[in-house]
């Protein structure tokens, strides 16, 4: 028994940590929620030289070959750093998608180039396809704009598919959250013999899935236990009535019940990747009921921090938004708490 | 990260399996299906925390001179035997005052003497005991506490009153402070004593809570005569010995091994109803199914902690706080799942589980109240846990 991080974890956490302070700061990530675009093209490529893309690829394919336990980690404080990446998406969900299918060398090349952050491949659940062809639109796709390639899934089978072949169509959307996008997908009755099949299975599908919702709750978490660490540190600066707020027990109430809900969800999420990385079937009901439960508590978090900032937490300037963003993204995103909720119920009830 | 066990645990998993075989006719259940005639329950709770004790399953790390088990502490071993209880739904015995609070700070304070006499009939369920720490004027502000023992040849002599006092009126052994130099500051001047609730002059009056049970006393003190030699530690040494003592109260009431047996409970009423089909029910179910499974393994985080001789920061400040309001918000579920039959107490016919929802429900809001209210937990999480300043002292009139 060592229910905690490992003094490599905390490692790796330290330099991730240190990494995103120091070339991912808030000042950048403002940049980046003020484009157009919504794009931060250096991003996976300094992702990729920290050896955070590849976390969870095999050595042999140029990633650290660890698990759900340390992309949690890196979840967590690109969440609490409010990166500009889908880290979920492009650096979860999409290398474990492959890393389960069962076509050699495509296969192998896709993983090296997610490890060194030069591929970006986006996942398409549920992709349109119907008698080989692949026709419809698909609605708030990570990344989409600038995807190097699209990796659709249906049924547990895989697709890889040229982000630039003809007859695909990518709208850009708008999110609140301008640290992360998504776009429209249409394909335009694209031939699937245009795309490289690599295999797959519903088993490896459904696993990659909760893995990326894991991640999901952990960029909750960091954003979550930064948002409390900026109104912390405002109430214990700020006076009113010749008081710093925080001595007032209506503002310090406030940040004790927060804390009291976002701490024990460390331990949640802890458990949950520890589940993932067991390969228990258990993870059917841990990884939809950490993410129901993580992004309530993060929700409600950076509710309550935000008011105890009084009107300056309503400002623009202040970074309390991008963390109530974060938060807000995080919670929609591959299943909201009353959807998994539902889902969980259904697993342990019937 | 390691959440396994280990194997060298299985031997005591056996262990406790055939312990559970062989002491079938005596095992009491965990949970709210235990209840009945209040001396019956009694009888059945004594002798079940004897075979226990016996078996080294309670009292697992006092050592063999005072009457446990000798056992090192492990707090593995400690977390398979809560584990393997809470699976069978079996009672890992009392928890009271006297076993949770009592005993380890004795431990910690005591003299031998009063070790070898008091520890053995305390852990075995023979001496129960009840804690004389609130007055009427100090509740919160408990190092304001008035009542006198006054030094008079190798006696001390008690007057004064204590409130909410628990299970005065069956203890036969009360652990208190008291003042006993009133010059010597308001921490200074505490002593923590020892006295039998039979001495002369202790008068008890029976405080009816909401629950409908007299669980809590008023005890008043008329020169009641106690030998010095009672206290523990050094007369004034006794706010820390009676604050050694509240962090085994906040441990006592945090656990999260009943909120479990609980959480089950609340799911049994919610499918016997069919309610569990019920998409709102389902979903505040769920809701508290997170909040349970969060605690659960924040104490993993906390025992591992422990074991690392590691500070757990605020992550320890929190749990008496979320784990009495989740136990009340489990209790809520579950009377709302028995609908109109929820309104039913103890001893009325169709009542479910012996009343037990309903005296729970009011009792887990006693327990947010008591032992350092939710809002007394709020100030220490966040003056000691985020680090933000105490509330100034009002400016003298």
């Amino acid at each position: 028994m060592d229910f905690g991080l490992t003094q490599p974890q905390e490692l790796l956490r330290n330099s991730i940590a240190r990494f995103l302070a120091q070339d991912v700061g808030l000042e950048r990530v403002r940049r980046v929620m003020d484009s157009e675009s919504g794009r931060d093209e250096a991003i996976h490529g300094q992702l990729g030289d920290q050896g955070i893309t590849g976390l969870l690829i095999d050595m042999d394919l140029g990633g650290s070959g660890l698990g759900m336990q340390e992309a949690a980690i890196a979840a967590q404080e690109i969440g609490r750093a409010a990166a500009p990446v889908n880290f979920h998406s492009s650096c979860v969900l999409a290398p474990l998608l492959i890393a389960g299918a069962d076509s050699g060398e495509r296969r192998s090349d896709l993983l090296e180039g997610i490890a060194e952050g030069k591929t970006l491949v986006t996942p398409i659940l549920d992709a349109p396809i119907e008698d080989g062809r692949l026709d419809g639109s698909v609605l708030y796709v990570p990344d989409a704009a600038w995807a190097d390639a699209f990796l659709l899934e249906n049924e547990g089978s895989l697709h890889l598919l040229d982000a630039t072949t003809a007859g695909i169509a990518v709208e850009p959307l708008q999110t609140v959250d301008d640290t992360r996008r998504v776009a429209d997908v249409t394909f335009l009755s694209v031939d699937l013999g245009t795309a490289h099949s690599l295999g797959g299975n519903a088993d490896s599908t459904r696993r990659a899935v909760h893995a990326a919702r894991i991640a999901l709750a952990a960029d909750a978490l960091g954003a979550a236990q930064k948002g409390l660490h900026i109104s912390v540190e405002y109430a214990r600066e700020r006076k009113q009535f010749d008081r710093v707020i925080g001595s007032f027990q209506a503002v310090k109430h406030i940040c004790a019940e927060v804390l009291a809900e976002v701490d024990p969800v460390q331990s949640l999420l802890w458990h949950a990747a520890a589940v993932w990385d067991e390969g228990s079937d258990e993870i059917d009901r841990f990884a939809p009921l950490l993410k129901a439960h993580a992004t309530d508590v993060a929700s409600q978090a950076v509710t309550m921090a935000t008011q105890v900032m009084g009107g300056i937490g309503f400002t623009h300037e202040c970074d309390m938004h991008v963390f109530y963003k974060r938060a807000g993204y995080d919670r929609q995103m591959l299943g909201n708490p009353t959807a998994l909720r539902e889902e969980v119920a259904a697993v342990m009830y019937g | 990260m390691d959440t396994s066990i280990g194997s060298e645990y299985n031997e005591l998993r056996e262990e406790i399996r055939s312990f559970f075989a062989a002491n079938q006719d005596a095992a009491v259940p965990a949970g709210p299906g235990f209840g009945g005639e209040a001396s019956e329950v009694r009888r059945r709770t004594v002798e079940w925390q004897k075979r226990l004790v016996d078996a080294g399953f309670a009292a697992r790390t006092i050592p063999t001179r005072y009457g446990g088990a000798g056992h090192d502490p492990d707090p593995l071993a400690k977390l398979v035997i809560e584990e393997e209880f809470s699976e069978a739904g079996i009672s890992l015995g009392m928890e009271n005052q006297g076993i949770s609070m009592f005993v380890p700070t004795l431990l910690h304070y005591g003299r031998e003497d009063q070790k070898q006499a008091l520890i053995r009939p305390t852990i075995r369920g023979e001496m129960i005991w009840c804690q004389g720490y609130s007055e009427p004027g100090s509740g919160s502000d408990l190092a304001s506490l008035r009542t006198s023992a006054v030094l008079d040849g190798d006696e001390y002599v008690i007057n004064g009153q204590k409130i909410w006092t628990s299970g005065a009126r069956e203890a036969d052994m009360m652990f208190a402070l008291v003042r006993t130099e009133a010059d010597a500051g308001k921490h200074g001047g505490i002593s923590y004593i020892v006295l039998s609730m039979d001495t002369p002059g202790i008068e008890v009056r029976p405080l009816m809570t909401m629950t409908g049970d007299a669980s809590f006393n008023e005890v008043f003190f008329t020169d009641v005569r106690v030998p010095a030699m009672n206290v523990v530690g050094r007369p004034g040494q006794g706010w820390e010995v009676g604050t050694y003592t509240l962090r085994y109260e906040r441990n006592m009431l945090g656990r999260s091994n009943a909120t479990e047996n609980y959480f089950d409970g609340c799911v049994d009423i919610l499918r016997e109803t069919g309610l569990i089909e019920s998409p709102v029910y389902r979903d505040r179910l769920l809701k508290l199914e997170g909040r349970v499974q969060a605690m659960k393994y924040h104490q993993l985080r906390l025992l591992t902690d422990m074991l690392k001789k590691r500070d757990s920061g605020a992550g320890g400040l929190i749990v008496k706080l979320n784990n009495c309001q989740l136990n009340y918000d489990i209790c809520a579920l579950a009377i709302d799942g028995m609908a109109e039959r929820g309104v039913l107490k103890r001893g009325s016919k169709h009542v479910r589980d012996y009343g037990n929802w309903q005296r729970n429900y009011m009792y887990a809001l006693g327990l947010i109240i008591g032992g350092g209210t939710a809002q007394i937990q709020k100030n220490i999480i966040g003056e000691r846990g985020l680090g933000l300043p105490r509330e100034p002292k009002p400016a003298a009139a």
